[in-house]
């Protein structure tokens, strides 16, 4: 750009008002170099302008919360020393724009974000989202993003152990790609970035600095025009093998304490990394670009600073075991280059061709600005009513639409998608991904001798990524909750215990106050359950603009993401042993309905299915219910009565006894049940979703032998067990309504995606 | 089980990632005393090694071609040496895609017929159990191991099938939960189902399966264990 032309409209994605106040701050106008760190650090994605004044309502202390939010990631104690470092992180602009590089990279710099914490990565989830399962372009992005998450989870060898899948048109123009990693740690083996001393030599270490990812995350701060293309060149791209190798080298010089401090270049690579170093460090910092490896010849000093390329990381070492630290990245055979010092002013002294080049306050850019935006309730929301089920006739045969919902491409198996990650390296997975949660042990420390290895092998820890933006369209501050109640009934249902929470936050454009509104109802719907589940927020990331300009002939809109809050949970379990599934395991075992049925059908897929309409309210959360229906659930696993549990949630009561029947890898199963209805209507029994409820089983000794216990662990905590059938071969039977194959169902269900 | 007098040496590469996995086991699940080869590591030769492992991952990022930079590093010319002298060498998944690519087994390994990754559990039936490798298997037994693995649809000409035939040289193939050879337990589309051979003489084997993924209970299986106890037995009774 020639900088004696005069901006309009939005200039790398920084308003005029913003512009202005550079200015103001500099004395002058900003110049090439100043404006490129401006609008990167105080672009959405990095400064969080719009969304600060919300997250800092959210709980993130507490509980075993060892460092929250702030850090490259959040850090839990998992007790016996150990520590789990854990976040989530979207990559959904450059995954829409280039999907096999983009989910790559953001696989690759999640895991960047835990090991620059001392933590060996030891598990991969995602979150992902695409447009309509019958769109021309999903079977595109849906192969390329998973081929992409593969390519880079695998490379490293870290499994990728569970995830969710979800299909919805208003994902046609920007698809969402959230992904998330845990590393295991010893406690008193935290790095963190703000601890530079002064003298401290900065050391540039990993991959030389490309082309690629120029201004990434100001294109992620954007909405997409109608020229997508022309930003292929923001998107970065990966080299798994390097940073498997980046990542033994850092793991390595940390054991040897050669490293000080260290930040992972993540979005506005040399940037961000130099600037929130020091920041945090309260110093600063000499940057010596011509130290800088390069992979393309004559960039500029604004491209280096901009590049997003993969693989790198800025450390603080002492300046005299550069040598040793430069000895460790030989060996691995990457690049470990003196490219300045930790000073005492708290400015950035750019060095360019031997030359002091640029001297920027630190103050100055990291402290940007930050906005409470105007909020408006949504005009669509007064249409949305509770659902008065009366004007809707029972549709003649509910096994057609059972069948249907259970085929449905957002329930079926997708068994295609996560046999595509290997799941099995580390040694630790002890429930694969198609279950309610991922479930780990902890294998050991990677290192001769396993003489980190933890204290304790018996223990567990359970993992669950969550989000269901139908609802939170539908009633967000609902939908808020519902993603954190969701992932905590998926670890209770397993066993576990929710102990903390990751957020990925995906919204439209946070300049429509109807945006803004639901970005905050969101939030306090995450809020208010986090606080009653117990689940402090560790870490997470926001990211908006998740929208599209769009042309039909001569009709201009706007496409827009539903509000699409996907939260990751950790949950921990003392004796892995306990640990159950969700799938019936004998014939002949009986089932039972733990919990209530409020049978509100409002927002559920029979709805969409049975009458093409689902925009009604959801039924509202009981809290203090739940977290007795999850207390109790897990005491009753705890004393080993039950054999399977499962939660009822997307298609209802009938989808979670077919899921428990056909998911067994074993034998194929099937169920006969009978419930009284009490002169309800047996589609709201069937298909209500995200009821209050669990169906589990259990062998004849919970109606006999344990019968007295289970009553008291039942009466403690106020909770409903009944008896509603049992565990078949082969046949699916409700009330003498429902009446389907097994068989037929399971084919139906594996073989959809 | 004391081991501890067996010494395994796993050869690591840069990208290998398996080597862990198999390291643990071998010490932790099988009590041997297993230590980790550099791929840099200035020896020469590895003769102080009971067996050698060439563990999984992606060497080198599998740039090139699965296996191809890994087989033309120093330490294999030892590996080889090793080999030749009667060693007993066991390549995992892209280890045996390096046993390939080094000569030491014969074949090639093509992308799986599915064009995708495959992480799946597969079922082995054991065709030769007069190796170092399979001496401990229950006969009639069908092995649960999982695969992880882009590449693992192996192809080698009609004379080379020939000899392997002849030499007992295939020693697992996928088969199905019942020991039923079938085009459905193939998970990769490699030749007559084939998941593991050995040389000649039987002293160096590559399988895709992952045995060291399946040597606890907890796991889910134990099956892959019988491998590793059977390079065991057999050098406890050489």
């Amino acid at each position: 750009m020639n900088k004696t032309e005069k901006p309009s409209g939005k200039l790398f994605g920084l308003a005029i008002d913003e512009y202005e106040k550079i200015s103001e701050l500099l004395g002058r106008e900003p110049d090439d170099f100043e404006l490129g760190i401006f609008s990167a650090m105080w672009s959405e994605h990095c400064s969080y302008k719009s969304s600060k004044v919300y997250l800092e309502t959210l709980p993130t202390k507490g509980g075993k919360v060892l460092i929250g939010p702030g850090e490259n990631a959040g850090v839990v104690d998992f007790g016996d020393g150990d520590a789990l470092v854990f976040k989530m992180e979207s990559h959904n602009h450059p995954s829409f724009i280039e999907p096999f590089q983009g989910s790559a990279t953001g696989v690759g710099g999640i895991m960047r974000d835990i090991f620059t914490m001392g933590a060996r990565p030891v598990a991969n989830l995602n979150s992902l989202r695409f447009g309509s399962f019958s769109h021309h372009r999903t079977p595109y992005y849906l192969s390329e993003v998973v081929k992409g998450i593969g390519f880079y989870g695998n490379c490293m060898g870290v499994p990728t152990v569970g995830g969710e899948v979800v299909f919805d048109e208003c994902y046609n123009d920007n698809i969402l790609v959230n992904a998330f990693t845990i590393g295991i740690a010893k406690k008193d083996g935290i790095f963190l970035s703000s601890e530079c001393e002064i003298g401290n030599t900065v050391v540039y270490v990993g991959s030389a600095t490309g082309m690629d990812g120029i201004h990434g995350a100001t294109m992620a701060s954007e909405e997409f025009d109608l020229k997508k293309n022309k930003k292929r060149s923001t998107v970065q791209v990966g080299d798994p093998f390097t940073e498997k190798l980046l990542l033994e080298a850092c793991l390595e010089a940390m054991k040897k304490k050669l490293i000080v401090s260290i930040q992972d270049m993540g979005a506005a690579g040399l940037t961000s990394s130099s600037f929130e170093m020091a920041d945090k460090s309260e110093k600063g910092m000499i940057i010596d670009l011509d130290a800088i490896p390069l992979r393309t010849f004559g960039m500029t000093p604004v491209e280096m600073m901009l590049s997003e390329s993969q693989e790198r990381m800025l450390i603080a070492c002492e300046r005299e075991k550069f040598e040793l630290l430069k000895a460790v990245f030989d060996k691995w055979g990457l690049n470990c280059v003196n490219a300045g010092e930790v000073i005492k002013e708290k400015v950035i002294k750019f060095y360019y061709k031997s030359k002091i080049y640029k001297t920027l306050d630190i103050d100055t850019v990291v402290n940007g600005p930050e906005y409470k935006r105007p909020v408006k309730k949504p005009d669509y929301l007064k249409e949305i009513m509770p659902v008065k089920i009366n004007n809707y006739k029972i549709p003649e045969n509910l096994n057609d639409i059972a069948v249907k919902i259970v085929t449905h491409p957002n329930i079926a198996s997708k068994r295609t998608v996560f046999t595509q990650y290997d799941y099995t390296i580390g040694t630790a997975t002890v429930v694969p991904p198609g279950f309610s949660a991922a479930v780990l042990r902890v294998s050991g420390n990677y290192e001769e001798e396993n003489k980190n290895k933890s204290k304790n092998d018996s223990k567990g820890f359970l993992l669950n990524v969550n989000g269901n933006s139908k609802y939170a369209y539908l009633d967000p501050f609902t939908g808020g909750m519902l993603a954190v109640v969701e992932c905590a009934r998926n670890i209770t249902a397993c066993g576990g215990s929710p102990a903390a929470l990751t957020d990925c936050l995906n919204f439209a454009s946070p300049e429509d106050p109807e945006i803004m509104w639901q970005f905050a109802e969101v939030v306090k719907g995450i809020k208010s359950a986090a606080i009653n589940l117990n689940t402090p927020v560790i870490s997470g990331n926001v990211s908006f603009y998740n929208e599209t300009a769009k042309k039909e002939g001569d009709k201009t809109y706007v496409s827009k993401i539903y509000p699409t809050p996907v939260i990751g949970m950790l949950g921990f379990i003392k004796d892995i042993g306990k640990i159950i599934t969700p799938y019936f395991k004998e014939e002949g075992d009986e089932i039972y309905l733990l919990g209530e049925v409020k049978g509100n059908l409002g927002g559920s897929l029979y709805m969409d299915l049975a009458y093409g309409n689902f925009r009604q309210k959801p039924a509202d959360l009981d809290l203090d219910y739940e977290v007795r229906l999850q207390n109790c659930l897990r005491s009753l696993i705890d004393k080993g009565f039950l054999k399977s549990a499962a939660d009822v949630s997307e298609g209802g009561i009938f989808t979670a006894l077919a899921e428990s029947a056909i998911t067994n890898p074993e034998k194929t199963l099937g169920f006969v049940v009978d419930y009284d209805i009490k002169g309800r209507r047996i589609d709201e029994f069937l298909f209500s979703e995200f009821e209050q409820a669990f169906i589990v089983t259990a062998g004849k000794e919970l109606s006999g032998s344990q019968g007295s216990i289970a009553a008291e662990i039942l009466t403690e905590y106020g909770i409903k067990l009944e008896k509603i059938g049992m565990v078949k071969k082969d046949i699916m039977k409700i009330n003498s309504i429902i009446n389907l194959k097994s068989g037929k169902i399971k084919k139906g269900y594996y073989s959809v995606i | 089980m004391n081991n501890k007098n067996i010494k395994a040496g796993i050869i690591v590469f840069p990208g290998s990632n398996c080597d862990f996995d198999v390291y643990r086991v071998l010490n932790e699940v099988f009590d041997a005393s297993a230590s980790f080869i550099w791929h840099k590591d200035k020896i020469k030769d590895l003769k102080k090694y009971d067996f050698v492992v060439i563990p999984g991952g992606f060497s080198y990022g599998d740039y090139l071609r699965s296996g191809a930079l890994a087989a033309r590093s120093p330490v294999m010319e030892l590996v080889k040496d090793y080999a030749l002298d009667g060693g007993i060498v066991l390549g995992i998944c892209n280890g045996f895609q390096i046993l390939l690519e080094t000569g030491l087994l014969e074949g090639v390994m093509l992308t799986n017929n599915s064009l995708k990754f495959e992480c799946k559990d597969v079922y082995l039936k054991t065709l030769n159990f007069d190796t170092p490798f399979t001496c401990a298997i229950k006969r009639d037994s069908v092995l649960k191991m999982p695969i992880a693995h882009h590449d693992g649809n192996y192809f080698a000409t009609g004379g080379i099938i020939n000899d392997l035939n002849k030499k007992v040289g295939v020693i697992f193939k996928y088969c199905d939960k019942e020991g039923n050879i079938t085009d459905k337990s193939n998970p990769n589309g490699s030749m007559h189902n084939i998941a593991g051979i050995s040389n000649k003489t039987n002293n160096v084997m590559g399988l895709m399966p992952h045995p060291e993924r399946s040597s606890e209970k907890i796991l889910g299986s134990e099956d892959g264990g019988y491998i590793f106890r059977s390079i065991i037995k057999y050098i406890k009774e050489k």
